[in-house]
This record gives C-alpha cells, structure tokens and sequence, in this order.
C-alpha cells in the first residue's frame, strides 16, 4: 500500500489522471444517482398503471364472461317457462346454451323430482362439451339426486339467482371431474312456483386460465379468491379450494398479508406493496363484478425493475470501463506530455553530477515544456559560465589566502621575536605581544639596541588588513632606516612623517610613539604621533605625559616635538594600542583605559610589573571581558622595564686635549695608562687605544670649524663591569654614530679611503654612544671587563 | 715613528718602527711617498711597528691602490698580533698579503 502511495506521488501523470477521474467519478455518480432514483420512480409508475389496466382488463373479461352466462342463463329461462310442457324441449335449450357458448363448461335445466311425471323422478337435461361435440344426456339419477346439490337448493332457498361458490362437479357417464362456479336461477311455472334450476358453469380451471392470460411480467402471476378468502385461482394448484389466503397466516403470522385478505374479502381495489414468500412484491388487486369474488396480479419487485436493472448495471459498468479507460489513457497522454519534461530532469541530473556540458534535448515545442526547455538552455551556458568565474574567481582567492599566509609570516617576521630578559641583558628587558584581528594587521612594534641605546616604537594603522599591513610594514622599515642614523625621537618621527606622507597617495595614517632609552642612565627620550600614551608601571602607575602630535602621514612639515623622562630603576614602561583600551564584549562594552589601570595597578600590587606578566596579566583580563566576541582590532602591547643598577665607580681619570691631532700620542699614553691601571693583555689595549684614537680624531676634525680652536675632554672610568670614555666636545652637532658602515668586503680597488674610523669604533667597544646634552656633544664608549 | 726606504732584490721595502697614529700618519705618508713612484714590489716590515690607527690603514691601502694599478704587489712582513687585529677587524687582511 505504501509503495502504491509512493508511486502515486512520484507520478505527476498519475495523480492528476486519478483527480481527474475522480472528479469525473463523483459527477457521473450524482447524476446516474439522480436518473436513476426518478427512473425508477418512472419504472415503478409505468408498472402500476400496466398492471391496473391488465387488472381493469381481466375484470372486464371476466364479467363480460359472467354477464354472458347470465345473459344466456336469461334468454333460456324465458323460453323454457314458455314451454315447461315439453320435457324433451329442454335438452334442445340445453344444448343450444352450450352451442352458443362454446366457453361455458356445461349447462344444465333440472326440475323438481316427478315435474315430468313420465320421466320418473329424475330430470335434468345436461350438456356437456366432450371433446370438440356436444353431449347432452339426462343428468339426473339415484347415483346423483341433482336436487340436493348446493347449486340446485341455492337459488330456491336465496329466491333470487346466484353464483355458487365452486364445486367439484362430476360428470358421471365419463368420470369427470372439474371444479366449477355456476349461476343457478329458479325456472317458475305460470303460477309462480319454483319448479327446476337452470345451471351453467364455467371451469375455474378456464376461467384461471383465462384471467393468467395476460401477464405484465414473465413471473408475475394472478390470484382470484372467493367471499371467505379461499383461493379461486392460484399458481399452485393444490391451493386452490382447498386453502384460504388466510391459511398461511395461521403459521406464519403475516400482518401484510392479512390486510390484503382482509382488503380483498372486503371488495376494496388498490394496490400494496409487501413481501410474499421472501419476495418484494408489488400486489394489485380488485373485486370481480358480482361473484363477491377479488382478483389480484402479483408483480415480484424484481421482475418489474429488471429491465431497470439491466440497463442499470449495464450503465455502471459502462461508465466503469470508461472511467478506467479514461485514467488509462489520461496518465498516458500525460506521460507523453510530460516525456520531455522526464528527459529534462535527467540532463539537470547529468548536469547536476558536474558534467555541465551534457547535450540539452531540443523538443522544438512553444508550449510551455518548449520554453522550459529554453530556460533550461539558457540556464546551463549561464551556470557553466558562472562554474567557470567561479573556478577562477576560487583560484584567485586560494592565490590570494596563500599570499595572504606568506604576507602575514612576512609581518610576523618583520616583528623582533627574540626579546631579552634579565638573564641576557642587565640594563632591560622587554616583551611585547601582537594579534592581529585579520591574516594581517595594522599594528606595529619594534626595537634595537645601537650604542647602548634602546630604539623602540609603537604603532597602530589606520584601518585593517592588507592595505595597513602594507602602510605598517613602510612604517616599519623607515622607522629602522631613519633611527639608523638619528637618535633623537623627534627628528626621527619627523622624518619618518616627511617620507611617509610624500608617499602616501591614500589618505592613510599611522599613530606611533618613539622612544630612545639611554641605557645606562635610564634617561628617555620620546616623541608621540597621536598615539596612546604610555603607563609607567613603578613606583606607582601613571600615564607618560604626552604633547598632542599629529598621527604621521598626512602633514609632512609637522614638526614632532621632543619629550623626555627619567625611568628608574625597576619601572616598566607599558605601550599599547588603542585594540587594547578598545575591546569589545559581546555588547559593545569597550574595555577602557580605567581597566588597562586597575589591571596595571593590580599587577604592580602582586609584584607581578615585568614585562611578560604584565602582558600575560593583560591578556587574561581582555579575554576573560570580551569572552566569546570576534576580535575587533588588531591587540599590540610591549613593555619595556629598565633594570639597571648603578654600579659603584673604581676608577676615574680625565685627559682635556685641544683640537690638534698631534695631541694624538698624548691620548694614547692616557690610553694606555688606563689600560693598564685596568690590566688589559696587549690586544685589548690595541683594541681600546685605536677606538678612541678614531673617536677623538673625529672630534678634532669635524666638531669645530677649520681654524676654530676648541677642547676635547676624555673622561675614563669604571666600575666592576665596564671600562667608558666619555669624550665631550663644545662645537657643533656632531653624531659620529650615524655613519654609514663601511664595507669590509670589498676588494681593494674598492676600497675607500675613508669611514674607517666608526667601524673600528663599533668593533672593538661593547657599545658606542651619542647625546647631544646641553649643547655639548657626549659620545659614550664602553668596553665590558672580561672576569 | 721612523720610517726607512730601501731597495732590496728588486723590490721596495719600507722598515716601520714605532707608533703609527693620527699624529704620525702625515710624516709617514710623506717619507713613503717613495714606494708610489717606484715601479716594483712592495714590502712593508712591519716587524718593529707597534701601533696602527685608522690613518696609517688609509696611507696603507693608498699604497696598495697604487700598487696595483702598476700590476705590482704589496706585501706586508713580520706584523704582530694586536696590529695584526686592527688589520682583521677592517677586512684589511682580506686585501693584503702577509709574509
């Protein structure tokens, strides 16, 4: 059943063809439904009125039949009282009744015993028809004493003539017997005295025969009772005279059967409907004439509405058949129709697998299959078109999230991934942290120790992904060319400002801070573009103070002013952006510099202020606030803890030189004399002595103008861990540190006379440093003591 | 600072002795001035040179320079270890040949 159901769904054919049929079913119903209902009253109407006419019919014969016998009964009577002196007159009446006749069954003229004396005691001429003659024979006799019999004593006793009740009349000279009804009347003398009985009969046998005659229907079938209800005429011989209608109701009470008698005995006319043996019948029935006897036709129900029946059936099964033709050829002209439209969801199919240029069916049709198959066309160039963009258009974002892994390793890359702790470096450490909110970011961080300088720098990108990743990694890289060669913030922010906003076509911005920290005496030099000031996490926690720059990028004659700070010993300097302060939670709450400051406070309260747990501590904080939100922005912190400690000084000796190098032998005596109060080996005084040979001679070649006489004063000292000399010069601006490196590998022809004085510096010291304090040129050199 | 200039099997060969700093450099280039106009090897003794700074590395490569542009060879001889350093730390070494 449920694959029957199943199959019917998948079927478009098949269900409309059923809904069809269906409705055509109910249609044909109500109105075959309808005929049928009036035709039947029509079949029932036309059954009443043939069998009333065929009733009214057989009535009429019937006493057309009796009104004949009495009628010859009459005449005869007349006659024979004409002529009662003539004994052997009366078998010529005799005869002469049944001659005219021909359908009475006999007619007798009997008188009272001894009428005709010389006939002795009986007389009654008796005609009978035997065969196709007439018999007529004197009836009366010792065997047969005709004057006790019913029909004789009737009429005398009645005095008037009369029908009897049927009898079993027996012919004795051919032992016959045949029941019959006769009409009986008195022959009367001239005197009035009842003197014999005139008796013709009919056979109830002819006269059943005659009313069965004529049948509506092959089985119905015609009744005839007397008074008392006994049965004239029945289909069963057996019951006639000898049962009753009454009879059977005795047994079996029938209460419908009953009226009928009762109606009947009564002499009604009408019709019922009712049940006789098992059977729905329609009965009519009428009183015949004068007999006091009623006839009824028996109609069964099913012989009346056979042919309604048949012609009922024969509809129905017509309209059956043509039902299921009509389903059958509705779901294939459906199915055919729809054939293309099978082919179609096939090709989809096809197509649908991925063979996208699978040949299209051409129904050449303009219905709407035809355009469907258009669309269908139309459908598939667009859709292999579309795959093949598609195809493109996926490579290329491949190509482009590729690009975009390399970009964003290439920044990462870009970023210092080593940062000293206090077990490498004794003056600082620092650790920073970047997340980028895309592939690639906007955020930059960087530092480099040069000359025992700490070069660092924070910044943020305006915007995000690629085109700040680009503009932070320009940022970036200036940043490392500029401070190459300048030490001071605000000259390199300036700078940077002037390179970047010539090139920037797009409007895009960069906030950054810069610091130098001095190394060893915690002094720092700053300058911010626009961005967040720092916290100093120390002492206590506070906000670096900041003038209001500019970002860098759009206005390249700002000039960025200088600021500077003493950090001490133990403080961190906590730089951020502003993804930090900016963290959204799931609402839109942002984090907020109030939280960056109680996390900070917090943290410097738990002894927790280096920089990796300060970060670390951060950290946790933002993502236990923004919880399960999307990162919004780029996240960059670093810090910075200075944690030098002063050392005590061991040895100190100053040397004042003017600006003539041939004060130069004196420098190196005062070298040497240093070297060897510190006990340098020979190369390590080597190493010292040209350092600040070069250093020096620089100073008395480029500090003062031509012909300017000026001093240089060198100041050596130590502590347990480092040699420094200090030169110090009054003449103009000079950073020896931003020389350009000279190349140690090129061959001699290539090699310039000249620049070797810094390289050497840098190679044989620790560190080289410059500051510019209080118009004076200090340039720091430092060589660690080797234990 | 002395410095002393003489033929010896057919090639130059300056003697260094003493301390060749900013000081010195000037006299020094001026007494091996020599070297350039000759058209032959070179050979700088450097057995008795106690001290090299930058200038006298510049006066150096000046004669090596000019030295090679002639197809001729400088060779510097008997150098020690802490002048020796200053020649490494400038890639000096890489350019010169020591014997």
């Amino acid at each position: 059943m449920k694959k029957i159901f199943a199959y019917i769904r998948s079927k478009l054919s098949v269900r409309v063809s059923i809904g069809v049929v269906f409705f055509a079913a109910i249609i044909f119903t109500v109105a075959l439904g309808f005929l049928f209902y009036e035709s039947r009253d029509a079949v029932r109407e036309e059954a009443v009125s043939k069998a009333t006419r065929i009733l009214d019919n057989t009535s009429l014969q019937v006493e057309g039949i009796m009104n004949r016998v009495e009628v010859a009964s009459n005449l005869n009577k007349w006659l024979i009282e004409r002529h009662l002196d003539d004994a052997e007159s009366m078998f010529v009446y005799s005869r002469s009744i049944l001659h005219n006749n021909p359908d009475f069954y006999n007619a007798s003229i009997a008188f009272e015993p001894y009428y005709f004396k010389e006939k002795g005691r009986y007389f009654s001429a008796y005609t009978k028809h035997i065969g196709d003659s007439i018999r007529t024979i004197q009836g009366g006799s010792d065997n047969y004493q005709y004057f006790y019999a019913d029909w004789y004593l009737m009429p005398f006793l009645l005095d008037k003539p009369s029908w009897t009740e049927p009898y079993m009349d027996l012919d004795v000279a051919t032992n016959t017997r045949e029941m019959v009804t006769s009409y009986c009347q008195t022959i009367n003398d001239q005197q009035g005295r009842k003197v014999g009985v005139i008796n013709i009969s009919l056979s109830i046998t002819w006269l059943s025969q005659t009313i069965s005659a004529t049948k509506p229907y092959p089985n119905s079938y015609s009744i005839m009772i007397g008074r008392g209800g006994t049965y004239f005429v029945h289909p069963d011989p057996e019951k006639i005279t000898r049962q009753s209608i009454f009879t059977q109701t005795l047994e079996h009470p029938d209460p419908e059967l009953t009226d009928l008698g009762h109606a009947m005995t009564r002499g009604e006319e009408g019709m019922k409907s009712m049940k006789l043996n098992g059977e729905n019948c329609y009965v009519f029935y009428k009183p015949l004439g004068k007999t006091g006897c009623s006839m009824a036709i028996v109609c069964p129900e099913s012989d009346i509405f056979r042919g309604f029946n048949r012609l009922q059936n024969s509809v129905r099964i017509i309209v059956l058949v043509g039902l299921l033709l009509m389903l059958y050829f509705f779901i294939r002209i459906i199915t055919n129709e729809l054939h293309p439209l099978r082919q179609l969801a096939d090709e989809a199919e096809t197509i649908a697998s991925g063979q996208f240029n699978a040949q299209l069916p051409d129904f050449k049709r303009v219905d709407e299959i035809g355009q469907l198959s258009h669309s269908f066309g139309n459908m598939q160039q667009s859709l292999v078109k579309y795959i093949e963009e598609l195809k493109n258009t996926t490579a290329q974002k491949a190509s482009i999230e590729s690009d975009l892994r390399i970009a964003s390793a290439i920044q990462k890359g870009m970023l210092p991934d080593k940062f000293p702790t206090k077990t490498d470096r004794d003056d600082v450490q620092i650790y920073a942290s970047l997340t980028p909110a895309k592939d690639v970011g906007g955020d930059l961080f960087d530092f480099y120790f040069r000359d025992e300088k700490l070069f660092f720098c924070i910044g943020d990108v305006s915007g995000k992904g690629v085109p700040a990743s680009l503009f932070m990694a320009v940022t970036r890289s200036t940043f490392r060319t500029v401070s190459a060669h300048e030490s001071m913030p605000d000259r390199i922010i300036t700078i940077m400002n002037k390179t970047i906003a010539d090139m920037n076509k797009n409007n895009m911005f960069v906030t950054l801070f810069v610091g130098v920290l001095d190394l060893p005496t915690g002094r720092l030099h700053y300058s911010n573009a626009g961005h967040d000031a720092p916290l100093l996490v120390g002492v206590g926690v506070g906000e670096l103070p900041c003038d209001p720059n500019i970002p860098v990028g759009f206005m390249p004659d700002w000039k960025y002013t200088l600021q500077e700070a003493q950090i001490f010993t133990g403080t961190t300097i906590f730089l951020f952006t502003d993804g930090l302060t900016e963290a959204m939670d799931a609402d839109k709450n942002q984090f907020q510099m109030e939280r960056v400051n109680e996390v900070a406070a917090k943290a410097l309260s738990q002894q927790q202020q280096e920089p990796q747990q300060l970060i670390n501590k951060m950290t946790e904080a933002v993502h236990k606030f923004v919880g399960d939100a999307e990162q919004s922005d780029d996240l960059t912190m670093m810090g910075i803890q200075y944690i030098r400690q002063q050392d005590n000084i061991k040895m100190q000796k100053r040397l004042v030189l003017s600006n003539d190098i041939q004060e130069v032998p004196q420098l190196n005596d005062f070298v040497d004399e240093v070297c060897q109060t510190m006990g340098f080996d020979e190369m390590t005084t080597m190493q010292i002595k040209v350092a600040v040979e070069e250093a020096v001679v620089n100073v008395m070649k480029y500090a003062y103008p031509a012909g300017q006489k000026g001093d240089v004063t060198i100041e050596a000292a130590s502590n347990d861990v480092r040699l420094k000399f200090t030169i110090i010069d009054s003449g103009k601006p000079f950073d020896p540190t931003v020389q350009s490196e000279v190349d140690t590998t090129l061959s001699a022809d290539e090699r310039k006379i000249g620049g070797l004085g810094i390289h050497i510096m840098r190679q044989n010291m620790d560190s080289i440093n410059y500051e510019r304090i209080d118009n004076l040129n200090v340039l720091t050199l430092r060589k660690k003591i080797l234990p | 600072m002395t410095t002393t200039i003489k033929e010896q099997d057919g090639k130059m060969v300056a003697i260094l002795e003493g301390t060749l700093d900013t000081a010195a450099a000037a006299e020094t280039e001026k007494a091996m001035s020599p070297l350039n106009n000759a058209d032959k090897d070179v050979i700088l003794d450097c057995t008795d040179l106690a001290y090299i700074s930058s200038a006298g590395l510049r006066i150096f490569l000046g004669i090596l320079q000019s030295a090679r542009i002639k197809g001729r060879l400088v060779y510097i001889k008997g150098i020690n270890d802490s002048v020796r350093s200053v020649f490494t730390i400038t890639g000096f070494s890489n350019i010169f040949e020591f014997i």
